[in-house]
């Protein structure tokens, strides 16, 4: 791919303004407050775009590309299935404990509703997650523009997590923010032109189902069994690993996206981010799925344009997104595809430092190490914390770059840490009778279950089994993963329970706006119920037409 | 009082800048790869830009 004077002017472009806005926000940044919650002045329109562009990383805009270019339209479940019924349940039934027990963040609300050891436990997984994963979303963007551009690891890395540690040293969680919303715009805007030039290259929808196999362009109809889709999943699994377990444990526990909701100017607006979010949401797989699909099917009709091959003759999936860009854009739109691309990486690299700043400041040093500091030396804190989250995911990218096996390592930890949460949240806040040791316990346990689980069972060859003889053979490593999510959640809900029957709980009166049997109902006049139906059935509609 | 912060004129003036970019991409240069693409998309952002640019001055501070 080759770039030319008016592609590097966007580029330059749009690193000129992510840069300036953290020099203009920079003079509102007086507090910790200020720097780590946005002061919880935002408005929702962007609460709303900020909590969907804090996912829309480089894993989601290349990963779901390279899904929908492998599987087809099946990849949707993670938007339809999965993400939005899980975005209208955390603004329905927990935004109002999250944002009305005025918790800076999701650890912080554990130690209200159970003890400060669910939270540790919590915040150590979480600030370890995010700096891997940012430093993974790193490597990853330096990779792609090394193939992609021929820039050379170190120039990729040092640019973009320089500008990244630029704008949120100096803006804090507001210019995050602000960016990631001007990244939504520019992404969307930026791969959309080439889902248009690729359907009519294709000859529209109709040409494109022609020539691709009749199970990639259906959601729901070849999922009677796992043998009978690409996936390797069945129906079941899909709906309770990934639609259940693995969505709404990403969706409504995963600080990094709360974070957007928990800093909107009333409760209202905070459980109408998410719901409101869920509708852009439901059209990214138009964005971010179809590229896939459409550079299958282009492939296999034959058309100049073929997907490329990795050097071992495999088809390369993850460069179905680029190579399309590359291929179809001339030079102008060409440089504002590559500041997509690069926006994606930025922006997931962004929100990753911004959550683990807050976890860090609030939940590891103010919890553990000073407890009785000024609020100066917080916002002290808060920014040498952001500096060590880049140094850090710098240092990751480095290590990944290393080790092959590192990033599918990482992945599969964070798998068994995330799926177990959601049942950990869901008992303590529609059960009273939970207690921190169960809380804790379930947690812990739960995880390591997944682990054990994964231990025992075996996909693909070589996934799993390494505990000896596999108990179970899955038809592929997503069958797996979701069926380890699903043994992880039943046993930390299970574990929670049977130790919190033999444990103490925690007096009603402390339990006052955490719990929501002990939680006085509002009247608020702008109820996101109405519209959290609306976007529900949008979501049926959507897995009908292509079901 | 408007202010620079506001963050819909900081995306106004970014796609009008990118519009205008694509636009003069597809007036001033000859190209073979779907040329006409700059001129939707530049003339789409542009627009996105302008109109990002009208809430700004049209908007209260309370949105911004």
């Amino acid at each position: 791919m080759q770039l030319s004077f008016p592609d590097y002017l966007i580029i330059s472009l749009y690193f000129i303004v992510v840069l300036s806005v953290g020099f203009m926000i920079k003079y509102k940044i007086k507090t910790t407050n200020d720097f780590l919650m946005s002061s919880r002045s935002v408005p929702l329109w962007i609460t709303s775009l900020a909590f969907i562009s804090a996912n829309l990383g480089a894993q989601e805009v290349i990963g779901m590309a390279a899904s929908g270019a492998k599987y087809g339209i099946m990849t949707s479940h993670f938007y339809w299935l999965g993400a939005i019924p899980a975005m209208v349940f955390l603004g329905i039934f927990m935004m109002p404990f999250y944002y009305g027990s005025r918790a800076r963040s999701v650890p912080e609300y554990l130690a209200l509703r159970f003890d400060d050891k669910t939270r540790s436990l919590n915040a150590v997984a979480f600030a370890f997650m995010t700096v891997f994963s940012s430093g993974i979303s790193l490597y990853a963007l330096a990779l792609l523009l090394k193939i992609i551009l021929g820039w050379s690891f170190e120039f990729s890395v040092f640019t973009a997590a320089g500008i990244v540690l630029v704008y949120t040293f100096l803006g804090g969680l507001t210019s995050a923010v602000y960016n990631e919303v001007l990244q939504f715009f520019l992404i969307v805007l930026g791969i959309a032109p080439v889902v248009f030039i690729g359907l009519h290259e294709a000859g529209g929808w109709e040409g494109v189902a022609k020539n691709l196999p009749q199970s990639m362009v259906h959601t729901w109809k070849n999922m009677g069994s796992a043998s009978d889709n690409a996936m390797g999943v069945n129906w079941w699994s899909m709906a309770m690993g990934l639609g259940f377990v693995l969505s709404f444990g990403y969706w409504c526990t995963d600080f990094l996206v709360v974070q957007r909701a928990m800093i909107a100017r009333s409760m209202s607006a905070a459980q109408r981010t998410p719901i409101i979010a869920s509708f852009p949401k439901m059209m990214m797989p138009f964005i971010v799925i179809f590229p896939g699909l459409i550079a299958m099917a282009l492939t296999n009709a034959g058309s100049d344009f073929s997907l490329p091959l990795k050097p071992d003759g495999r088809t390369d999936f993850d460069m179905a997104l680029p190579s399309l860009i590359a291929h179809y854009y001339p030079s102008g739109l060409l440089g504002v595809g590559v500041t997509a691309l690069l926006a994606s990486f930025m922006s997931g690299m962004a929100g990753n430092v911004t959550a683990f700043n807050t976890v860090f400041t609030f939940d590891i040093y103010q919890a553990y190490i000073k407890k009785n500091g000024t609020d100066q030396h917080y916002l002290m804190v808060g920014k040498m914390a952001t500096v060590f989250g880049i140094l850090a995911s710098i240092g990751t990218a480095y290590l990944t770059s290393g080790f092959n096996n590192l990033n599918d390592f990482l992945q599969l930890v964070f798998s068994f840490v995330n799926a177990p949460l959601f049942a950990t949240f869901a008992l303590g806040m529609f059960w009273k009778r939970t207690t921190g040791h169960g809380a804790f316990w379930g947690l812990l346990l739960g995880t390591l279950l997944a682990a054990v689980f994964h231990g025992i069972t075996l996909s693909e060859g070589d996934k799993g089994g390494w505990l000896g003889g596999p108990v179970y053979v899955f038809q592929s490593a997503m069958g797996q993963a979701f069926a380890v999510a699903t043994v992880a959640w039943i046993g930390c809900f299970i574990i929670t329970i049977l130790i919190s029957l033999v444990t103490r709980p925690k007096e009603e009166k402390e339990l006052v706006g955490l719990v929501y049997s002990l939680t006085p109902k509002l009247k608020e006049s702008k109820s996101p119920v109405a519209i959290a139906i609306v976007m529900i059935v949008l979501g049926l509609i959507l897995n009908l037409i292509f079901f | 009082m408007k202010k620079l912060t506001d963050l819909r004129f900081i995306i106004g003036i970014f796609f009008s800048l990118c519009g205008l970019i694509l636009l003069l991409c597809y007036f001033l240069s000859s190209q073979n790869n779907h040329p006409e693409m700059n001129l939707y998309a530049g003339g789409l952002m542009f627009l996105f830009g302008l109109v990002m640019l009208l809430l700004f001055y049209k908007g209260d501070v309370e949105n911004a």
